[in-house]
């Protein structure tokens, strides 16, 4: 949860980083900038309730988090023992967080090309519903407005071994559906549950974006006889670029962290841990076993993985996206 | 902008001050006493009932009770209020949390400080696996309160029609009916996995046929305690619930629909749940519904089962005057009467002998048999080493491993036997962990 503030905050820079470039290609736009600011304490004023805020919500807790991994510690806190790296050994000793990790990379990396490519396609097609696009959009837009448990419970009824209406389908279609006892089905449900939820957020983007794509070069192409999946990959996609980086890096924060309700209404991380996401596993271990040690290094090391996953993606994908169109 | 911001600031602890002046002034001649529980729904009714009589009964204290969302939540409640010293005086915590809760530093032992405060009464005459768990040296450590034991509730149609007349004693026995149900086309599903099987078929298993869960008396006599229950005969009990779930004599119900459903829309013949269960099955069940003991091994001598629930823990911090409110509601939650009535309005079993007897010579288990099972069962014999209970630290997170590897049995990905292994080993490094937190203290 903290660790999602982390990134969360972060991500906000994108956009300056890329402002930063524009202006630098301009020219030397930036010494004038400066001009305007003579009240040099203005700027720290108005940053001053962000920073309460981190500081309140991101900063102590995390620093505690920190002090609290390298201790075992009674719950009520009456016995400490500081013990170095043991809780970190034991994590990466266990075969249980390991194959947590794998989940979580699994089910986040699943989850981001889904929606991305679902919303992808809804979003292009909107230019192409004429009658009733409003409804389209409604439509679209409304699983957004349903609380995460709601549609964790909605999913887990519709896909139930026993009584789900779907699972009659998928049984009628010859599929041997159960999400209790199979991993696998189970690991799905919350992928497509999860994807479910988030199309909507990735679908507002990106039409937003596809509006800024000119419509006399998509005309253009349209004359020289590109069919609608050449006009989307070739101009489309290329112009609202970083667009679509934004959200994937989004969904990486969507899907490690607040896919939480999700798996805790649909699976509770089963069975035997084929949906245990490493956030959940700090919650499970944390809050219901009461691990305070081993949750408090979870959480240190899953604030690490989010941060040199979120690097990555700016050092290796974000080469590929041109801001400057 | 510093006006304004004085201003807020003077606000806010303007707000402050009033809210805090107002809160003692409300209750100046009775002694508020903070009860934190975990009932929910009607049970929450029931304990709002018994706050209300207690109330009504005198006049120096009042007991405010207030639920704090499920065991976990209390639990985790109890914590952080304790770290923050705003601990209520009186906490239900759940059986899996007594080693936590014992070595807390936290707690004031419930027999120590009723005997102190003088109140009548008889330690001895607990139900003896409901003392036996609870206790620590021979003494209660904290009150019992809401105790229940599993049992086996059934479809008596479904048995009559496949020509039994009650499902049999033995699991040999049990699992003949199950299949010849199932091979009749009387039911498709022999019986509903309750969420809480690790208790009712694992645990409660291995008290009945005498099988060790740990060493050290299953904690009982050292926190150097490991489990020992991939080498009895759970392995063979998972290896019959697996061949049951396989075969489709078991099913799962999956989230968003509860096992006991499956069992009392009469599409499962049996199910091996709490006797707590009653409340609901009562209202509930379109079917014609009986219960009976737990089965048990051909050829042994089945023993006493386990209980499960919880206690009231009194916790360390408060004024000597309030402590006499908290002994004089303990004192009142144990009392004969409070118990038969509590015990019949939720099939929680009644936890002291003079309350059973109170409500057998009513009449009581007459004319509600099935009511009197999981006392009978819990009376059974006297409690060995292995089914007194389950001392084991950390409790929650081993039965969550024991758990987990168990669903991985379900799934065909591991066998019985290695998938009771790799609970073992992970069950034993949190109890390590726990002997190392609390060395020298148990």
């Amino acid at each position: 949860m903290q660790a999602s503030t982390s990134v969360t905050a972060e991500l906000p820079a994108a956009a300056p980083r890329a402002d930063r470039r524009r202006r630098a290609a301009a020219g030397g736009t930036a010494g004038l900038k400066r001009a305007h600011y003579t009240n040099s304490r203005l700027p720290f004023l108005l940053l001053l309730p962000q920073l309460l805020v981190l500081l309140l919500f991101f900063f102590i807790p995390a620093v505690r988090a920190l002090v609290q991994a390298f201790v075992i510690t009674d719950p009520f806190g009456t016995t400490v023992h500081f013990v170095w790296f043991d809780n970190f050994r034991a994590l990466l000793a266990s075969p249980e967080y390991r194959s947590s990790v794998w989940v979580t990379l699994w089910f986040t990396l699943a989850q981001s090309v889904l929606t991305l490519s679902v919303a992808a396609v809804l979003a292009f097609a909107t230019d192409r519903v004429i009658r009733g696009r409003g409804l389209y959009r409604s439509i679209v837009l409304l699983p957004y407005a349903i609380a995460p448990v709601i549609a964790g419970i909605l999913w887990a009824f519709m896909f139930n071994a026993h009584v789900g209406p779907l699972t009659y389908v998928l049984k009628a279609l010859g599929v041997a559906w159960d999400p209790t006892r199979n991993g696998f089905d189970a690991f799905l449900l919350v992928t497509f549950a999860a994807a479910w939820k988030h199309i909507c957020y990735d679908y507002i983007f990106l039409v937003a974006a596809l509006l800024a794509v000119p419509a006399s070069l998509l005309e253009a192409a349209a004359v020289d006889g590109a069919g609608p999946g050449l006009r989307f990959f070739k101009i489309a996609l290329p112009m609202i670029g970083p667009t679509v980086f934004f959200l994937l890096v989004m969904n990486f924060v969507y899907g490690f962290f607040e896919t939480f309700a999700i798996i805790d209404a649909v699976t509770k991380g089963g069975p035997g841990g084929a949906t245990m996401i490493l956030v959940y596993k700090v919650y499970q271990d944390g809050f219901v076993h009461i691990d305070l040690g081993s949750s408090a290094a979870q959480s240190v090391l899953l604030m690490i993985f989010a941060v040199i996953l979120t690097m990555l993606q700016f050092r290796y994908v974000e080469r590929n996206v041109n801001y400057d169109v | 902008m510093d006006k304004t911001k004085r201003a807020f600031v003077g606000g806010l602890l303007a707000a402050a001050m009033t809210a805090g002046i107002a809160a003692p002034s409300i209750a100046q001649q009775r002694i508020e006493i903070q009860f934190w529980h975990a009932m929910s729904g009607v049970l929450g009714e029931r304990v709002d009932e018994i706050v209300k009589r207690y109330n009504d009964s005198q006049t120096k204290f009042t007991v405010v009770a207030t639920n704090k969302g499920n065991y976990d939540e209390v639990i985790n409640g109890t914590i952080a209020a304790y770290r923050a010293k705003k601990a209520p005086h009186i906490t239900q915590i759940y059986e899996r949390g007594f080693m936590t809760m014992l070595l807390s530093d936290a707690i004031v032992p419930v027999q120590d400080l009723l005997t102190e405060k003088k109140k009548p009464i008889d330690w001895g005459d607990f139900i003896k696996p409901v003392a036996s768990y609870y206790q620590y040296k021979g003494k209660l450590m904290s009150m019992p309160f809401n105790s229940s034991a599993p049992i086996l509730w059934y479809n008596k149609e479904h048995f009559e029609k496949a020509g039994f007349k009650e499902p049999g004693p033995t699991w040999q026995e049990l699992d003949k009916q199950l299949y010849a149900i199932k091979s009749k086309g009387i039911s498709e599903c022999g019986s509903s996995l309750a969420g809480d099987f690790f208790w009712s078929l694992i645990e409660n298993y291995s008290t009945v046929n005498d099988q060790p869960f740990g060493t050290k008396a299953n904690g009982y006599v050292g926190l150097d305690t490991v489990f020992v229950y991939n080498k009895t005969k759970v392995v063979e009990q998972t290896k019959r619930l697996k061949k049951w779930i396989d075969d489709g004599i078991m099913q799962i119900a999956g989230q968003g629909l509860s096992p006991e459903q499956l069992y009392t829309s009469g599409k499962c013949s049996t199910f091996f749940a709490s006797t707590a269960a009653h409340g609901s099955v009562e209202r509930n069940a379109n079917i014609k519904w009986s219960a009976t003991y737990l089965p048990w091994e051909e050829g042994t001598q089945p023993r006493n089962s386990s209980i499960g629930g919880a206690t009231l823990w009194v916790m360390k911090g408060h004024k000597a005057e309030e402590y006499d409110g908290v002994a004089d509601f303990l004192a009142f939650v144990a009392s004969p009467d409070l118990q038969v009535w509590w015990s019949k309005v939720t099939g929680y079993v009644p936890i002291t002998n003079k309350a059973y007897e109170a409500a057998k010579k009513e009449g009581y288990y007459t004319a509600n048999p099935t009511r009197e099972i999981a006392i009978l069962q819990l009376n059974r014999g006297t409690p060995t080493a292995n089914s007194q209970g389950f001392h084991f630290g950390n409790y929650t997170q081993s039965t969550f491993a024991l758990r987990q590897e168990l669903e991985s049995v379900w799934a065909n990905k591991k066998s019985p036997q290695e998938a009771l292994d790799d609970a073992v080993r992970r069950g034993n490094e949190i109890l390590r962990q726990f002997e190392k937190l609390h060395a020298g203290k148990y």
